[in-house]
């Protein structure tokens, strides 16, 4: 929890700048206003913000950015009414943050394991907080393997950090496209079918898997087949939400709120939920 | 415990609105209908009316209301916010005990989860409640059956029984001490305590021509619904009936889900509104692109029952969410209120 | 008491509602226990009627257009531009002059438009925005019984033993109705859905019978033949109380079992035991759609005929119901919004009427009957200027010609396209700003007292028809809506007896209100018929369309369904345009609904993009796969901008069949 309480009413931070990642998809670093040098709140890997867009409403989004030392920033897909607005703003325009919120991910209980990532698409966007971090702490983990699936080339997220990641020493990289195009001379196919063709470490083993649903079944399907267990498999949940702190309901799956009890399940509470992903 | 006469007793409510906006049970005389809203003036409020059609639920929990407005000048960029809390001292005049119970359910959820919410706390800050026994259960409740009726027992600054041609004046806080102190009450003997239970006692009976079978069931329904042990069958023939109107959502003394929009208000400013919402809505759970995790009717009526009846949900609430009104069975136009839920599934558990 | 009651203003069923009024808004609303028709129950669209009316889309004040740009005027210069364009052409009013009336504005309103039309502007050219599909209901009955409204209650939906609803997705469009007729089905009554499609009613029903598109008409003649064929009329009756039976049965002895299995693709045996229980049971009604989707009039005569048929007309617990989809659909005919009749359904070529009309306003009305504003801008650009009011949808079907118009002037509460093509835009009050009367779908006409202040100086819509025939020199003087209504009362046989006075406190009454019924009349009532009410006549040709090798596809257009999707009104709010918007907030650009096996046959997925063929035209959309259509059937959303407005301006004459239309295409991947 932050220092300001920003639970109901947001605090307004500053676009500083703003990136394009891949179409539709657009990053924003903030500063903000009511914090000593603009610092931005402490948050942990895996957590929320609510954002708001002056005058379009307000949508949670996860936080990529390291929790240790990186710029504060949003990276955000248009496909919606408020996220088209923001897509439209500039910097130097006003924006209202409150959070953050949500469970993050379980970095202690996972210490000197090897770490698995795999991401289909966007779904790299909530897992690189966490993939940043695994990779300033290296040392407290065991192989670190990551593995991308985009439909073209020009749909891979963060490439200036792709970039880094794969020559990166101690960090295994795999990036396959689903159908062959010129100009790419990598791995084709969906993202799970990589998993068949490395040599995937199964003992002491955590995978966080994010990407549509679909990719997911056939990852899941994939990794548990390997033998990692459910309880090693760990997601984060995207729900419809207003409020953020657990009142609204809107996010509610089974017995659970994605917004306080998630947005990060394992895989086997997943299944429990009784509801699709 | 105290006692006053039955002609002086809204003199309690006269002597709160000094202090406090006064919220009762009144009759709207066009329609003959019983609201409980904010009193104008203190002696429209009428202890005699039947059960209000509206729990008192919207006084904390509006049903559309402004939690902050705020502008935002492009040109220069800038912002600014004002929240908009409403924290006017509200007293609660003879408010029905299930919709204490209902009350104290959103208390435990607003404000005894991991965040407190503020725009409720804002709310209740500053309230004061007066409830008053049913001596006499009406035609649709079954209270006796969810543990909150028909005489309150938590929650109260002061409860009012109606003895005839008298009120017992129970204490259940200081500050309820401190205003019967105030008004010079009598005290109450034994023999008015006495009556009162044979009162209770007596309404207590009444409900066995009302609340038949399918409504004692409510336990074991609790036991199955938290278990997960009903047939899907039988969700699904609960959820053909269900008209997605929201209306039992609306009129439940525990249900708080709500909707947050920014309906704009000029070129450059707007409010943040928050309205009350259903989750028998198919859009309440739709997210931005369209995917929806929970598309068929049937879940989302699942849903709802499982935040009445089940015991995980009674954890938050620390008693069931369900509070035996039986306003859900008035308002549903799928015939799919709690009562006939709960007999649909005494059928599956009996079969 | 910051709660007031009114009559919630969405559809014709024309529930109670209380609006909790604080200050100068409304800011939420509660279900009225007491009142007959909702008895405490509201829709999505009635729980969250506060959202339309604190929206931020009302007009705010009058506009006049002045160098192509729309600038703020007053009341007085806005009204004297209108009255300037309009009066410049009163000569040629007849060809030049429309008035687009809405089926949202009260009867006091509606009224007053029509006089405004009719004694101001000398044009008879005055209709209603939607579709005219009440109209064929209005005609079947009118000439039929000589009432021109549904013949059956509402309030006696629990009386009937045997309900057929056909073609209606009644839970969904008046679902209150719905709930009715959920509840006597639950306490007995026999429920029969007769549909193309799988909706919910049809899941509640005891019998669910999907008929193919076009085939209704057909189901209902095979089933009046079983009847005949199997003795179980009651012959006495149809002696005693009709004519026009042998007419009826000479048109459906051509029927054939066999076509009729092929046509409507129904079992029989099942269709024939429908019929043998309608005949049967003690009391039955029907309802289908009337309105934006209403049924053909061939169809409705069918339906007309086969519940007479039946002996199920004039009786408590029995009647045909046509069930109107917008709020004062019913009260907009009432009040003479068509080119051919005045109030109360008397007709503009009846001297003797006309008389009076000219008596009491001291006019020469014009006696030739005008033409609707759809057929005149259908016709190309023929008319001038036209006055259009709160227009009910969102999209505008003939922009072209309305772009190309001398003078459009809009008149309503709320914003809506057509402002962009005004040029003079004068706002009036919401309906609780007002007082104002409206007719439900079962002629109950229910007062609506006004609750707020008009916001900024606005004025009701009865005050601005006043101002501007004022304006344009005649002598109307009325001081409040009140003073209308005794003017219809005077000028109208079924609202004779009907007055603000007599409805204030109570939930409605139910037209022909007069001397012989002071307190009104619940239902058609076959004791003192001065004549025999008589079957419609019916054709006997039972084509239904057929598809073919080169267009093997059957495209159905879902008016009904999405009708709400694009309402001006449901545009206003958030959860009601939620709920409703659903399958078009997934498909923006609209979709054809197609069932698993055409996709996989296609090798289209969900969402793919693909391009319907017709002999007339071709437009591209996206597939939606469901198990909802049969095979071969296709159904497509209406109310997309670029349907409305391109592909389907081609198949107007197609469109005129209602729910029935169907359009034979091919479908190919893009």
């Amino acid at each position: 929890m932050s220092e300001i309480n920003n639970t109901t009413i947001p605090e307004i931070a500053t676009i500083e700048e703003i990136k394009d990642e891949i179409v539709d998809v657009k990053t924003f670093y903030l500063s903000f206003d009511e914090r000593k040098g603009g610092k931005a709140p402490q948050f942990k890997s895996g957590q929320f913000v609510m954002c708001t867009v002056f005058g379009a409403g307000e949508f949670a989004v996860s936080l990529p950015p390291s929790p240790e030392n990186d710029r504060f920033h949003l990276t955000v897909r248009k496909v919606g009414k408020v996220t088209d607005a923001l897509h439209e703003l500039f910097a130097g325009d006003k924006v209202g943050i409150r959070g953050p919120f949500g469970n993050g991910f379980p970095f202690d209980e996972i210490k000197g394991k090897n770490v698995i990532y795999v991401a289909g698409g966007i779904g790299l966007i909530p897992l690189r907080s966490s993939i940043m971090h695994v990779m300033q702490n290296k040392e407290k983990f065991g192989r670190i393997l990551l593995f991308l699936g985009a439909r073209t080339p020009r749909e891979l997220m963060y490439q200036y950090n792709l970039k880094d990641w794969k020559t990166a020493p101690g960090f295994e990289t795999y990036i396959t496209i689903d159908n062959p195009v010129p100009g790419w001379d990598g791995e084709n196919g969906f993202v799970h079918t990589l998993l068949k063709k490395v040599d995937v470490p199964v003992k002491d083993t955590i995978a966080f898997v994010c990407g549509p649903p679909i990719m997911f079944n056939a990852v899941i399907k994939e990794l548990t087949g390997l033998g990692i267990s459910e309880e090693s498999i760990v997601s984060t949940l995207e729900r419809h939400m207003k409020c953020g702190i657990g009142k609204c309901q809107h996010c509610s799956i089974g017995r659970t709120l994605v917004c306080t009890d998630g947005p990060v399940y394992t895989y086997r509470q997943i299944k429990t939920l009784g509801e699709q992903i | 415990m105290y006692i006053i006469k039955e002609d002086q007793v809204t003199n309690i409510a006269q002597e709160l609105h000094k202090e406090y906006q006064v919220y009762g049970p009144v009759l709207e005389k066009e329609t003959r209908q019983t609201m409980f809203v904010k009193a104008d003036d203190a002696g429209e409020i009428d202890l005699e009316l039947p059960i209000p059609a509206n729990p008192a639920k919207h006084v904390l929990f509006p049903q559309f209301e402004r939690i902050m407005s705020y502008t935002y000048d492009r040109k220069n960029k800038k912002a600014e916010i004002k929240p908009d809390f409403d924290d006017a001292p509200k007293a609660l005049f003879g408010m029905r005990s299930c919709d204490l119970s209902g009350m104290l359910c959103l208390d435990r959820f607003f404000l005894g989860q991991e965040f407190a919410d503020e725009v409720y706390r804002n709310h209740r800050k500053n309230m004061f409640i007066v409830t008053n026994t049913c001596v006499e259960p009406f035609k649709q409740c079954f209270c006796v059956c969810t543990d909150s009726g028909p005489s309150a027992h938590e929650g109260y600054d002061l409860n009012l029984t109606d003895l005839g041609g008298e009120y017992l004046v129970e204490v259940g806080s200081d500050k309820g001490k401190k205003l019967a102190e105030k008004m010079s009450l009598p005290k109450a003997g034994d023999s008015h305590k006495k009556e009162k239970e044979k009162r209770v006692d007596r309404s207590v009976s009444l409900f066995d021509s009302l609340a038949k079978d399918n409504k004692a069931w409510i336990s074991r329904v609790v036991n199955r619904v938290t278990t997960g042990l009903i047939d899907e069958k039988v969700w699904e023939y609960i959820g053909d009936q269900c008209l997605e109107c929201g209306a039992c959502t609306f009129v439940c003394p525990s249900c708080s889900c709500f909707n947050i929009m920014d309906p704009v208000t000029g070129a450059d400013s707007a409010d943040r509104m928050r309205t009350w919402d259903s989750c028998a809505y198919e859009g309440y759970s739709r997210m931005a692109g369209g995917h929806n995790p929970r598309k068929p009717v049937e879940d989302r009526r699942n849903k709802r029952f499982f935040c009445k009846l089940s015991y995980s949900q009674s954890k938050k609430y620390l008693r069931p969410g369900c509070v035996g009104c039986g306003r859900c069975a008035w308002v549903c136009p799928g015939d799919i209120g709690l009562p006939n839920v709960v007999t649909y599934i005494r059928r599956e558990i009996q079969k | 008491m910051n709660y007031k009651s009114g009559i919630c203003t969405f559809c014709g069923t024309g529930c109670g509602h209380l609006l909790d009024v604080r200050g100068d808004s409304v800011r939420g609303v509660y279900p009225l226990q007491g009142h007959p028709v909702s008895k405490g129950r509201l829709c999505v669209r009635g729980w969250n009627i506060h959202e339309l009316l604190n929206t931020n889309e009302k007009i705010q004040t009058p506009l006049v257009r002045k160098n192509g740009k729309l600038v703020e005027a007053t009341y007085d210069e806005a009204i004297g531009v209108l009255v300037d364009n309009l009066a410049k052409r009163k000569k040629n009013a007849a060809d030049e002059v429309g008035f687009l009336a809405s089926p949202r504005s009260s009867n006091e309103e509606n009224f007053l438009l029509m006089k405004l039309a009719r004694a101001v502007f000398n044009t008879n050219n005055i209709s209603l925005d939607s579709d005219p599909g009440h109209r064929r209901s209005l005609n079947v009955m009118h000439r039929g019984t000589g009432m021109a409204g549904m013949l059956g209650s509402l309030e006696e939906i629990s009386k009937a033993r045997f309900i057929l609803v056909a073609g209606i997705d009644i839970t969904k469009q008046n679902p209150i109705i719905g709930s009715e007729i959920h509840k006597a089905a639950r306490a007995g009554a026999r429920l029969v859905t007769l549909d193309t499609r799988n909706t919910q009613i049809a899941r509640l029903s005891g019998s669910f019978l999907q008929v193919r598109p076009g085939s209704y008409k057909i189901a209902m003649a095979y089933m009046a033949k079983v009847i005949l064929e199997e003795f179980l009329t009651n012959a006495d009756f149809i002696k005693r109380y009709t004519s026009g039976y042998e007419g009826f049965v000479s048109a459906i002895k051509t029927l054939k079992d066999g076509d009729v299995a092929d046509k409507t693709g129904v079992d029989l045996a099942a269709l024939k035991e429908v019929g043998r229980e309608l005949a049967r049971s003690d009391t039955a009604m029907v309802f289908f759609s009337s309105g934006i989707s209403g049924f053909d009039q061939e169809t409705i005569g069918y339906i007309y005929n086969l519940f007479l048929l039946a002996g199920k007309i004039g009786r408590e617990g029995c009647g045909v119901n046509p069930i109107t989809g917008i709020n004062n659909l019913q009260g907009s005919y009432d009040m003479g919004i068509a080119p051919d009749l005045l109030t109360g359904f008397q007709q503009l070529s009846d001297a003797t009427a006309r008389e009076k009309f000219n008596k009491e306003w001291g006019v020469k009305l014009p006696a030739e009957a005008g033409a609707s504003i759809h057929e005149l801008l259908m016709a190309g650009k023929r008319l001038k200027a036209m006055v259009v009011v709160e227009h009910d949808e969102s999209i505008i079907m003939n922009v072209n010609e309305v772009r190309d118009m001398d003078f459009v002037a809009y008149i309503g509460s709320f914003r809506n396209n057509f402002i962009n093509y005004a040029h003079v835009v004068l706002p009036i009050a919401t309906y609780v700003e007002t007082d104002g009367t409206y007719t439900n779908t079962e002629r109950r006409v229910q007062l609506s007292k006004k609750k707020l202040e008009p916001s900024k100086g606005t004025v009701p819509g009865w005050k601005l028809y006043t101002m501007i025939a004022e304006k344009a020199g005649a002598k109307w003087g009325y001081a409040s809506p009140a003073d209308v209504t005794a003017e219809i009362a005077r000028l109208t046989p079924s609202y004779a007896g009907i007055s603000h006075r007599k409805l204030e406190g109570s939930y409605g009454i139910k037209w022909p209100c007069n001397k012989e019924n002071p307190n009104g009349t619940a239902r058609f009532s076959l004791d003192g018929v001065p004549k025999k009410i008589s079957f419609a006549p019916v054709d006997s040709s039972f084509r239904v369309p057929r598809a073919s090798e080169e267009y093997p596809i059957l495209l159905l257009i879902g008016e009904a369904q999405h009708y709400w999707h694009q309402n001006n009104l449901m545009k206003k709010t958030t959860i009601p345009l939620r709920e409703y918007n659903a399958t078009l907030l997934l498909y923006p650009q609209g979709y054809v609904a197609l069932a698993p096996e055409n996709a996989q046959e296609l090798g289209v997925r969900d969402r793919f993009p693909v391009k319907i063929v017709s002999p007339y035209g071709s437009m591209e959309t996206m597939v939606q796969v469901t198990d909802k259509v049969k095979k071969n059937t296709a159904y497509v959303a209406y109310f997309i901008h670029d349907m409305v407005t391109k592909f389907f301006l081609e198949h107007k004459d197609v469109l005129k069949r209602g729910e029935d239309a169907t359009i034979p295409v091919r479908i190919v991947k893009v």
